[in-house]
């Protein structure tokens, strides 16, 4: 009985140190994001006086309001946010084509090129990344959007990938029976197979639109700075007219940036965690 | 009657000249065309164009004065002090950053791996660094670290009065691996936690029942189930720290025009990105890419070598393809 009741102690001992370490994680895993929106709130001059103040006396709300009047934020976030819809509709498009016919297809060559979409997921990104500059630039295709769209064209392995082990699952009936209906291979794919893939679409799409948004390497070396996207308008700060850096509201503009992909994050997050375990991509 | 009519009207259309095989042929290529054109003009061919720059002296711009230098360029790293340098750093950063990442995800994994309530909500908030992009990540991380305004030193201040650590320019690689390490553990504990979530309870269960302690079911159950799962992120983590351009890059842009990281995280690509992007070294860089590229697999095959001296080997129970 006595041993019991202590054993009953050191599990809700337990469990409450277990809860403990769980909040202590969140709060650190959260601080960096925190101190930045508590920031954004400050005066220029309160943002750099010593000693340090976490909290701004009176919060500056008319910072959020200057990144919209006073920064081209507005400007580059609708360019950064339609070709990210743009690459997310390529890449979507022709990444399910490719993985379903992965799945569904035992035909001469297919597993030896699935072996190359394989082979692509471990090959660093960055190995091709300047190798095609080189070409596009060649081209005279650098300063436009062409490099992102014709690479959303081309799809994506780890979505493609994707794809394929979701169309993996369906049962081999379902297409049999649309082809003895007669029905043909695109539509069976269009009107049977792709209704049915709304969680991996979503994601994918998800998974692109993100990439796009948060990109600094791609508009870096490809873009000029009247065309650039929001990843490289962000690394430095926005400047007033007479060339000073207005700091504080950088660091709205900043939460700004964030904040939709956190807001998607919140509502897609369990298809996003599932399609993060299957890419072993980070979204 | 009606089947004749069928076939009769399909053979019309040219459908029965072909067989079923190879009409689901035909299918398949016109499925995967959009991928496979991008994959050889995309990938093939600039694979194949910047193997051949490798032996050239091309500038980026005048392709009447290349010119084919043989195996220079992959000579040149010799006579250039930065590439060792870099190297060593791209070593260290590896070092610091991996073993950090891999025990704290690792460790997230864990502490989230129980039937606690509100698990979820908690995933999510772990995983929340990982969606922010890296460039706001680090404006982020600049409030904190920042040399005269940041708070860590404010913090360390207290008990050592006037500190004024550098960890974004001279003592940059430990303030890049914390960003780093932030900004991937949300990735890392998502595989783990599958991982973790594959062990059969039954195991546990039953070396319980036999009388192991907690220590000891992670350490003989746990963790050697977990190994191979353990390799695999070993292995993308380590082809990751390789090719680490993003964060020196960006971190390269606090105040200083000229865009140059501070030399604690002149990594090896940064290095190579300087040589096509600022020098216009386009065949140099491209034979540094290669040779990262050898490094990578070599140091890859390394670790493939050693998985059967600490890696478990029987394949997961069933259908663990993921």
């Amino acid at each position: 009985m006595n041993w019991r009741r202590e054993g009953w102690f050191t599990k809700q001992i337990g469990r409450l140190s277990g809860y403990g370490i769980l909040i202590l994680t969140t709060i650190i895993l959260i601080l960096p994001v925190f101190f930045m929106a508590v920031a954004s709130l400050k005066q220029d001059s309160e943002y750099m006086t010593y000693p340090i103040r976490v909290f701004p006396k009176v919060p500056q709300w008319s910072n959020y309001a200057a990144v919209f009047t006073m920064t081209p934020f507005v400007k580059i976030a609708t360019r950064t946010g339609l070709l990210g819809i743009a690459v997310a509709i390529l890449v979507t498009i022709s990444s399910s084509l490719a993985g379903y016919a992965f799945a569904r297809f035992r035909v001469p060559g297919s597993s030896r090129l699935f072996a190359i979409v394989i082979s692509l997921l471990i090959v660093p990104g960055i190995v091709i990344l300047i190798p095609q500059f080189i070409l596009f630039a060649r081209l005279k295709l650098t300063n436009t959007y062409w490099p992102w769209i014709l690479g959303a064209i081309g799809g994506s392995p780890y979505f493609i990938f994707m794809f394929r082990q979701f169309f993996m699952n369906f049962p081999k009936e379902l297409e049999e029976a649309a082809e003895v209906d007669g029905c043909g291979q695109f539509r069976i794919f269009w009107q049977i197979f792709m209704p049915n893939a709304k969680p991996v679409i979503a994601t994918v799409m998800i998974f692109a639109f993100n990439g796009v948004w948060g990109d600094y390497l791609m508009p870096l070396i490809y873009l000029s700075a009247n065309k650039t996207l929001l990843g490289v308008a962000m690394a430095t700060a926005f400047r007033n007219p007479k060339g000073f850096d207005l700091k504080t509201i950088s660091l709205a503009a900043n939460v700004i940036y964030v904040l939709p992909l956190i807001v998607i994050f919140f509502f897609a997050q369990k298809n996003i965690l599932k399609g993060v375990v299957t890419s072993g991509l980070k979204g | 009657m009606p089947a004749q009519t069928a076939a009769r009207s399909a053979s019309l259309f040219g459908r029965r000249t072909l067989t079923r095989t190879q009409r689901r042929t035909v299918a398949f290529y016109l499925f995967i065309s959009p991928w496979l054109l991008g994959f050889i003009f995309l990938g093939v061919f600039p694979l194949v164009v910047g193997f051949l720059t490798s032996f050239t002296n091309y500038d980026g711009l005048n392709l009447q004065t290349i010119k084919f230098v043989g195996f220079a360029n992959y000579l040149r790293p010799l006579n250039d002090p930065d590439v060792g340098f870099s190297v060593k750093r791209t070593i260290l950063w590896g070092m610091l950053n991996l073993p950090l990442w891999l025990v704290l995800s690792f460790t997230l994994a864990l502490i989230l791996n129980r039937e606690v309530m509100g698990r979820g909500f908690f995933r999510v908030m772990f995983y929340l660094p990982s969606i922010i992009p890296a460039v706001a990540a680090i404006n982020a991380w600049r409030i904190i670290l920042e040399r005269n305004y940041g708070m860590l030193n404010h913090l360390i201040s207290f008990f050592r009065p006037g500190t004024a650590i550098g960890w974004l320019s001279d003592f940059a690689l430990p303030g890049m691996t914390l960003i780093a390490v932030w900004g991937g553990l949300g990735a890392g504990m998502i595989i783990f936690l599958a991982g973790l979530q594959n062990i059969p309870d039954e195991l546990v269960e039953a070396a319980k029942i036999d009388g192991a302690n907690g220590l000891q079911v992670f350490r003989h159950i746990t963790l050697p189930l977990m190994t191979p799962v353990i390799f695999f992120q070993l292995v993308l983590g380590l082809i990751s720290s390789f090719r680490e351009l993003n964060l020196p890059l960006i971190l390269s842009t606090v105040g200083i025009s000229s865009g140059v990281p501070p030399r604690s995280i002149y990594l090896y690509m940064i290095h190579t990105y300087r040589q096509i992007f600022v020098h216009g070294l386009y065949g140099y860089g491209t034979a540094l890419l290669w040779l990262l590229f050898i490094g990578t697999v070599l140091a890859t095959a390394l670790v493939f070598w050693t998985q059967k001296f600490w890696v478990y080997s029987e394949a997961p129970a069933e259908g663990g393809g993921s």
